[in-house]
């Protein structure tokens, strides 16, 4: 059997260089380590577990609604506890953990996949968790408090306004936005970073994996598409909180100006869980199909196409809004070309497993659910897609049932998918394969039963966001259905939960690359060192590991006394400079906690908006503050001496 | 395990480079943009509201003041040069130099933004009275809330720099700084036209 030690199979050029770089860039020890820390191993991994907690709380509310709607005229939730429980589902599921999930499993895989030892901001990376770990933690504390939002995801004015909103749970909802707005542009920039400039050696762009690129874009689509709707989330608090009028008809503002803010994001955001999701499907096909990927620019170009056309479609979430006709013409047409770069993705994939020898592992089983559930989700979008049938089927659940199958489908599945496949890198043992195979039949049965029958409901006229029916409807044997499929999901996901726990302790071990992939993270010991590699890789094609010569080629150089990185080249990965990347800092965490007092303060009192500023500005000297002057960077008067 | 390897030696490569060879460049570039995007985007909905309006300003609120932004806006800009100059020397290692410009272009940005204050007055209007009023502040509110940042960072640059703390790796952040001096200074321009001139215009 192999042991975590034996794992380090790579042994140094230089035998003394790998206690200087574990010297070099351990973590303090402790309870002070997790506060200070800025491994973007350690950060990321608490990072998606954080989300991870907020799925599940996001599906014991599902569970709540399933129940509540399983028989007619049920009395289980009132009216208004169903309205906080159908938004907190909806925002917890979007904002908590849809992108978060994304943003935080990319700054884990993403250093190690270009070859690097950190993301290229840690301190910054640090205080994005910070953030959105107040905002999670102030929408939960609001529901608690009988203060949770109730007016949908994407609270609407004139019903989220001050007028039919009275009391402070929407101000909840518009800061816990806010929150999470600043954590995932944070992270969109910090990825971009990486990715452009701190790639291996060799890794030019066309030989970049394909989840890198999907990150890649991703992050642009971030850039673009959150200061749409954290912007708009000021603007609904401001009209609440002192009176602007940018959302009152009365006085010159326009609710359709939040509907065309909020959509400029909201579809795109589809886009940011959808894009990654496809990244680890094509960094996963080829390992369990035993070939390489079919079609590598081809997939390329249909990510980059989706991330362009994903920002020309938020108008057709207000088809029923009476837009001009050659607007709805226009959105319909730009709606549909979506169909094609997604088509071609589905294509290579397929191709990809027909001329492999697929190996049906978890993995691999989660992709293929997600293929079927995707390709479904897909049709009924373009149904959608089109004016008059949405016009059919608008706010009814025919278009829960859409949502669903793309956002379970074609967002949870890869995901777990990707759980199943990394999980031996981050922690060095593996999960239980037949714990998997119960974990994934029972979740596809499940979704399946679940949201099928939705599609007939909202043909039959069931509209959403209603908290019970009447038995004349005919609806009952429908949604009963529907929810015996939830319990089979909350089945599914027990199952992952007791994998996990079991195989924490009692997983084989993983080694450095139980699956044999071929990207740079499984060419390293599982878990990374804190330093990520002992000498960084030196790429020489699209598939390192699987391509790596008898001589594997290496860098040295790089400092091991301090924490260096190698910034490289933006097309070509050629060596550019080296950078010094910062140590373990509390900042981070002291400079997150003003800003929960801007935030959450100023739904109180407007002084909170001075007071937390005024709070950052030594948060900020003590980021800020000079280090201790390293060796070969002597202040200037020195340099000038 | 006794491996060939062929090595790739980096100790050549500088420790300390300008522009788009050093990563907090890029940073500041991802900041631009995201900020000079919400700008944008906050200019878009001034002007949607506009087509709400019969007249603009609505109803009868006064137009804005013309000087004290006419001032600003000449002002921001000339703030560019202190801060080229800054940069400048950032190039060349020469700290007392750029602690000179700094001070200097602190000074300008601070008076920047005392003027700032002025100007929102001069808009002849409350954040509460109308969506006109609202959408002014808060465009104003948005550039001013960056500019004030930036005095800040000008000023502990300043500092830095005159006092001797600064280490080599900060003389490409100077230049950072200047770049995104630049921005700010050039955004104001559209956003003067649309806030000062749009309601005469438009
Ligand atoms: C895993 C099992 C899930 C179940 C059983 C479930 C169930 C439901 C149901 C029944 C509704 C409709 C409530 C209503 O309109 O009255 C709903 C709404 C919604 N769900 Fe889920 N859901 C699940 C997972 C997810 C996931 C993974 C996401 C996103 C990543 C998600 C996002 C949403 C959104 C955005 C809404 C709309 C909320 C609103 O109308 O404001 N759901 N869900
Ligand atoms: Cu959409």
């Amino acid at each position: 059997m192999v042991t975590i030690e034996d794992a380090l199979t790579e042994q140094p050029l230089d035998p003394g260089e790998r206690e200087k770089l574990e010297r070099t860039w351990q973590p303090c020890p402790g309870f002070r380590g997790w506060l200070t820390s800025v491994d973007h191993k350690s950060v990321g991994k608490r990072y998606v577990a954080t989300a991870f907690l907020f799925f599940l709380l996001g599906g014991l509310e599902a569970s709540a609604i399933r129940l509540q709607l399983a028989r007619p005229e049920n009395r289980l939730l009132d009216p208004d506890q169903y309205n906080q429980i159908f938004t907190m589902h909806g925002t917890t599921m979007m904002f908590l953990f849809g992108v978060p999930v994304v943003l935080a499993s990319a700054t884990y895989l993403i250093p190690l996949m270009v070859g690097t030892r950190n993301i290229s901001y840690p301190r910054l990376n640090a205080f994005g968790y910070w953030v959105y770990l107040i905002g999670g933690l102030f929408l939960y504390s609001g529901f608690i408090l009988n203060t949770g939002p109730d007016s949908g995801w994407f609270s609407y004015v004139p019903l989220a306004g001050p007028e039919y909103s009275p009391g402070k749970r929407m101000d909840v909802w518009a800061q816990t936005v806010t929150f999470t707005e600043i954590a995932a542009i944070i992270a969109g920039i910090e990825l971009i970073v990486t990715i452009l400039k701190q790639r291996a050696p060799g890794m030019s762009l066309h030989r970049m994996p394909l989840y890198v690129w999907a990150i890649l874009v991703t992050s642009f689509v971030v850039l673009f598409a959150m200061p749409s709707v954290a912007l708009a989330s000021q603007m609904l608090a401001f009209d609440r909180l002192v009176g602007t009028h940018f959302f009152n008809p009365a006085e010159g503002g326009d609710p359709f100006l939040w509907q065309h803010l909020f959509w400029f994001f909201g579809h795109p955001e589809v886009y940011i869980m959808f894009l990654p999701a496809a990244g680890f499907a094509s960094e996963i096909i080829p390992v369990f199909a035993r070939r390489k990927m079919f079609g590598h620019t081809a997939v390329v170009l249909a990510l980059v196409a989706t991330g362009f056309i994903s920002f020309g479609l938020w108008v057709h979430h207000m088809f029923a809004t009476g837009l001009p006709q050659l607007s709805q013409s226009f959105f319909t047409a730009a709606s549909l070309m979506i169909a094609i770069p997604s088509g071609v993705q589905v294509f290579c994939w397929i191709a990809t497993l027909w001329a492999g020898r697929p190996r049906f592992d978890t993995p691999l089983l989660f992709v293929l659910g997600f293929i079927a559930l995707f390709v479904l989700g897909g049709i009924t979008g373009v149904m959608v897609g089109s004016v008059p049938f949405d016009q059919q089927v608008h706010d009814t659940y025919f278009v829960v049932a859409h949502l669903h199958y793309v956002q379970v489908g074609a967002f949870v599945f890869p995901l777990f998918a990707a759980f199943y496949f990394w999980f031996p890198k981050v922690t060095g043992r593996m999960l239980s394969e037949r714990a998997g195979k119960w974990n994934f039949w029972l979740f596809f049965l499940g979704v399946n039963i679940t949201f099928f029958p939705m599609h007939f409901l909202g043909m039959m006229g069931m509209t959403r966001r209603i908290y019970t029916y009447l038995p004349e409807t005919g609806w009952g044997d429908l949604n009963l259905l529907a929810t015996a499929g939830a319990m089979l999901i909350a089945a599914s996901v027990v199952v992952f939960l007791g994998n996990i726990a079991w195989s924490l302790r009692r997983g084989g071990l993983a080694g450095e690359n139980p699956w044999d992939a071929h990207t740079l993270e499984w060419a390293t010991s599982s878990p990374p060192p804190p330093y990520n590699f002992t000498h960084l890789p030196v790429v020489e094609g699209l598939y390192p590991v699987w391509e790596r010569s008898a001589e594997r080629p290496v860098v040295t150089g790089l400092s091991a006394e301090r924490r260096e990185i190698l910034v490289t080249t933006v097309l070509d990965a050629e060596p550019d400079s080296r950078h010094e990347n910062p140590g373990p800092s509390i900042w981070p965490l002291l400079s997150a906690l003003p800003v929960g007092v801007t935030f959450i303060g100023g739904i109180f009192t407007p002084w909170a908006f001075v007071i937390g500023p005024a709070l950052m500005l030594p948060a900020l000297i003590g980021w800020g503050w000079p280090q201790a002057i390293p060796p070969d960077d002597r202040s200037i008067e020195e340099v000038a001496a | 395990m006794s491996e060939v390897r062929r090595v790739h030696d980096v100790s050549g490569v500088p420790t300390h480079a300008f522009s788009h060879h050093n990563l907090v460049w890029w940073g500041t570039v991802g900041f631009i943009v995201v900020e000079g995007f919400t700008l944008f985007l906050m200019m878009a909905s001034y002007l949607y509201l506009r087509l709400n309006e019969l007249d603009w300003p609505p109803g009868d609120t006064r137009l804005p003041e013309l000087l004290i932004p006419t001032i600003n806006t000449l002002l921001l800009l000339v703030t560019i040069v202190p801060m080229a100059k800054a940069s400048h020397a950032a190039h060349h290692s020469d700290r007392l130099a750029v602690a000179r410009w700094l001070w200097l272009a602190t000074a300008l940005s601070a008076v920047s933004s005392v003027l700032r204050v002025f100007e929102l007055r001069g808009l002849n209007v409350r954040w509460d009275s109308n969506a006109y009023g609202s959408a002014a502040w808060g465009l104003l509110i948005l550039h001013t809330t960056l500019l004030v940042v930036d005095l800040f960072e000008t000023g502990a640059f300043a500092v830095l720099f005159q006092l001797g703390h600064a280490q080599r790796k900060h003389f490409p952040d100077v230049s950072d700084a200047a770049d995104y001096q630049y921005y700010l200074s050039v955004i104001y321009v559209p956003i003067y036209l649309i806030l000062f001139w749009g309601p005469r215009l438009l």
